[in-house]
């Protein structure tokens, strides 16, 4: 078992660093020697998307860490009201996919026909476009919509909220006020974990692919993921210039991550911000928390609720833009869109891919779990460590490994171009979270509950058949939903992998994009959108019930 | 003598470096409670799932009803599944997605019981432990307590060999565990039930137990009734670990008039009895044990035997009872004294001891 694991997880990265010193074509007989890494690096352009990869997480990272902030603070520390809503706003603006998010935004603020532009040039002192999506700054403010920042928010807001109550009003009663104890006890307190999710951010932000593809490429703009892509792309494809980019990229991350390991665990800050019980006082704001609620509301509605109706506006007008002619709605688009053949393939290919992982994923990660689980196995540690890889291995490079693994190997004849090499990529990606929460599940089980069964005179099989799995099948159902969504949006992992036979949704959605057909794409991003929210949400409704239950 | 229902001999368990079961032997004989007491990682645990199956013995041999059902050096390894065994865990265990009959039933499920009897069973199980009423119930919808029965009701469905109990009554607040441990034994009485019980209370231990084995550092420190235990410490931890123990160092001294404890500075002379100085020599040095409650504290007078002198440093007032704490040549110890004798502060008393009631042992 833990062989095959090794073998599953490790390979992937073995042949994209080997891959890199080979200079000649992938399949081909192999050519060892530095003139991929040389080229790579001889190449300004390549060291201009280290930089710029870098620059991008750091920068968008301070906006949305102190936005994440309020938000987690507003709900879980003060009477703010419709707190539980606007936690359940943030869940749903979490499950909005980003490339979906990025074209509706194009749609908002692009130079020629995006409706901002055109309301701002009837404003005074306004010559020529207001925005442009396609710089710098314009990836960074659709970061600061997309999903990454809610997804602080859910990680921020819990651990507001256990903060003991017993801290801050021992503060209280020595004699601070609200704003003192704030500055001087619940943030410091909380400093160290605010800042381990600031770093974890970062280090995922690195793994950003979609909005710099679409907002950074027509710009000149590119960062390591989407050099990468663009060296795949060429013609003849530069195999080896990517991985050397891609082999330097997990480096760095691997030392960003182990440093990360190391300031967590070296750090006993982080051990106990506990106190006693939940907190049940909450900060008073009086007047304000009228205008806070206001304010969440109206950065939801921004960020997520404006570039999402024009979505749907979009994919209903004619030609995208243009008000005034006449009739300028049609459903055109969608009627094409949903006749088209290759869209009715690539939803059958989604939907494939995405059942073969959530199911997959199901399978392989709670046996893996329940090892690790279990003290059975003397080898958890680096089943563990394997299990953690997919994590610092952004989508691409996954994705790239595993094209390496195909194109050197036999297995070509069986993954390459097809679903099945896909969605195996897709579940090697979804490793951390599933086994996390198969392993969570297992722990709060506890042992008990199984050797309970075996003492009543069960056999090991008969007990998980009639024991564990029920137990564990809110959690499987969860995260079997997350997976299989995970799987619909994915761009980065299989962009390097389809073939035509084999073209998922996302990749459609991607060609549609590139191509300039935005109104199709709109309708199309609508449709997976709407897909998603409604997983996910059914699968938050699986995970609460779990919840519930004890 | 009845046969053994359940035998150790010389079992060793490992984890690591550590022995957590060091050569253990006892038996258990059929209908008794036998108890393993200790403090927490004494090892008592973990004998109990080497009785379980749930941990593999690393040495010795392991027999149910004179069956041996671990025998490593053998390789002889019964799973749990195989043993007919009942067990109630210290967390109940009980499955949160089954219903409390469903998880009454498991047991016979597993054994292809047919419907009628599986029912009839259930019920009686039910009946037994006061949860007649709640069969349909989910399981998480029960108190403490309620879950408690049903772990009960559980393992005595089937009838097993023995019953194990893993500290059943810790998670229950004061009162209900007082009246469980009478219902426990009521039912054990009444089915004459074979029990293996592990807790670190020696309340519920002297209680419900007919014999009770003190857990130390893996090894078995002495097996024996309630009293015996209590009365006649085998060592210093035992009386220690089973309520509060007064102790003085001295020196032993043998004559022709019986033995005597003699303190090492300041006068005084205790008669122990013959037996609890067998292995010790005259003039060994000897640390005396007893209880506070076994020495009795009166005015100053003239020494009579067994009666050393003493002077009060401070006192309680418990409200049932003073406790004393005086020093004897150099030693503190505490006493307990009825409301009836009043002593103030710094007053010289005398402390008279019972010789049937302390125990010597070497230094």
């Amino acid at each position: 078992m833990l062989a095959f694991f090794g073998v599953v997880m490790g390979l992937p990265l073995l042949f994209l660093v080997t891959g890199s010193f080979n200079l000649s074509a992938p399949g081909k007989d192999a050519v060892y020697g530095l003139a991929n890494w040389a080229r790579a690096f001889g190449d300004g352009a390549t060291m201009n998307a280290l930089w710029m990869s870098f620059a991008l997480s750091i920068i968008r990272l301070i906006p949305a860490m102190a936005i994440a902030v309020v938000f987690a603070w507003l709900i879980a520390r003060t009477d703010m009201p419709g707190g539980n809503a606007v936690e359940v706003f943030c869940w749903v603006a979490y499950f909005i996919p980003d490339f979906p998010l990025t074209l509706a935004w194009i749609l908002l603020l692009d130079p020629n026909y995006g409706f901002l532009n055109t309301l701002a040039k009837d404003l005074p002192f306004v010559d020529g476009p207001l925005f442009n999506p396609y710089s710098f700054w314009g990836i960074v403010w659709v970061h600061t919509s997309a999903s990454g920042i809610w997804f602080k928010v859910i990680l921020l807001t819990p651990i507001f909220r256990r903060l003991g109550a017993s801290l801050e009003e021992a503060a209280r009663v020595a004699g601070a006020n609200t704003t003192t104890t704030l500055r001087r006890i619940t943030l410091p307190l909380l400093s160290p974990m605010i800042l381990a999710v600031a770093v974890l951010s970062f280090i995922r932000g690195l793994q950003s692919f979609n909005t710099e593809l679409l907002l950074g490429t027509p710009a000149g703009i590119f960062v390591y993921s989407t050099r990468i892509y663009d060296y795949i792309h060429r013609e003849p494809a530069s195999y080896g210039e990517a991985t050397a980019l891609g082999s330097v990229f997990i480096f760095i991350l691997g030392v960003l991550l182990f440093l990360y390991w190391r300031f967590l665990s070296g750090n006993r800050r982080f051990t106990v911000v506990g106190g006693q019980g939940y907190s049940t006082a909450r900060v008073k704001l009086g007047k304000w928390r009228h205008a806070a609620f206001g304010g969440c509301l109206l950065y939801l509605s921004i960020m997520t609720l404006l570039p999402l109706t024009f979505l749907v506006i979009g994919s209903f007008m004619r030609r995208y833009g243009f008000f005034g002619i006449s009739s300028p709605f049609t459903l055109a688009h969608w009627q094409n869109l949903l006749t088209d053949p290759i869209f009715l393939v690539s939803l059958k290919n989604s939907l494939i891919i995405a059942v073969i992982t959530s199911v997959g994923g199901i399978l392989l990660y709670s046996t893996v779990a329940y090892l690790l689980v279990s003290r059975r196995l003397a080898a958890a540690p680096l089943l563990e460590g394997l299990c953690w890889l997919p994590h610092i291995l952004p989508g691409i490079l996954l994705g790239l490994g595993i094209l390496w693994l195909f194109l050197a190997t036999p297995l070509r004849f069986l993954f390459y171009g097809t679903v099945w090499g896909i969605a195996l990529a897709l579940i090697l990606s979804d490793s951390p979270v599933t086994t996390q929460a198969f392993r969570a599940g297992f722990l709060q089980l506890g042992t008990d509950l199984e050797e309970a069964a075996r003492v009543t005179g069960a056999s090991w099989w008969y007990t998980y058949r009639r024991i564990l799995l029920p137990l564990l099948a809110p959690i499987a159902g969860a995260v079997g939903l997350m997976n299989f969504g995970g799987a619909l949006t994915s761009i980065s992992t299989p962009v390097l992998l389809y073939s035509h036979q084999s073209r998922p949704l996302a990749i459609l959605l991607l060609e549609y994009s590139v191509t300039g057909e935005l109104e199709r794409g709109a309708a199309l991003g609508l449709l997976i959108t709407a897909i998603i929210c409604v997983m996910m949400l059914l699968g938050r409704r699986l995970g609460l019930q779990l919840s519930g239950l004890h | 003598m009845s046969q053994p229902v359940l035998e150790f001999r010389q079992v060793v368990k490992r984890f690591g470096s550590v022995n957590a079961v060091d050569q253990v032997s006892f038996s258990v004989e059929s209908g008794e409670i036998f108890t393993l007491l200790g403090p927490s990682g004494c090892g008592k645990t973990t004998t109990l799932r080497l009785v379980a199956g749930l941990e593999e013995p690393d040495g010795g041999e392991i027999l149910i009803n004179n069956r041996a059902v671990a025998a490593p050096q053998r390789g002889l390894f019964l799973p749990p599944e195989k043993r007919q065994l009942g067990m109630v865990f210290q967390s109940y265990a009980i499955w949160p997605h089954l219903t409390v009959f469903e998880n009454v039933a498991f047991p016979l499920r597993v054994r292809r019981e047919s419907t009628d009897v599986l029912r009839a069973r259930v019920q009686k199980a039910l009946d037994s432990v006061g949860l007649a009423g709640l069969a349909e119930r989910g399981a998480t919808q029960l108190s403490g307590g309620q879950q408690q029965r049903v772990a009960l009701a559980r393992a005595l469905v089937y009838e097993p060999a023995i019953l194990l109990l893993d500290e059943p009554l810790s998670n229950l607040d004061a009162k209900l565990r007082e009246q469980m441990r009478f219902e426990l034994r009521a039912l054990q009485t009444r089915l004459k039930l074979t029990v293996l019980y592990v807790t670190h209370d020696q309340t519920e231990a002297m209680t419900l137990s007919d014999r009770i084995a003190v857990v130390n550092a893996g090894r078995f420190e002495q097996v024996g009734t309630p009293e015996e235990v209590y009365e006649k410490p085998a060592s210093a931890f035992v009386g220690e670990f089973l309520g509060r123990t007064v102790s003085l160092e001295g020196i032993l001294k043998v004559a022709s008039t019986g033995c005597f404890f003699e303190l090492t500075e300041g006068d005084g002379s205790i008669a122990v009895g013959a037996d609890s100085s067998d292995s010790l020599g005259n003039g060994a040095s000897v640390r005396l044990i007893t209880r506070p409650e076994d020495i009795e504290i009166m005015p100053m007078a003239e020494l009579a035997p067994n009666q050393v002198a003493a002077r009060i440093e401070r006192i309680d007032y418990l409200g049932d009872r003073f406790e004393y704490h005086v020093r004897v040549a150099g030693f503190s110890m505490v006493v307990s004294a009825a409301k009836k004798d009043r002593f103030t502060v710094g007053t010289q008393v005398r402390l008279s001891f019972d010789s049937k009631r302390l125990t010597l042992h070497p230094r």
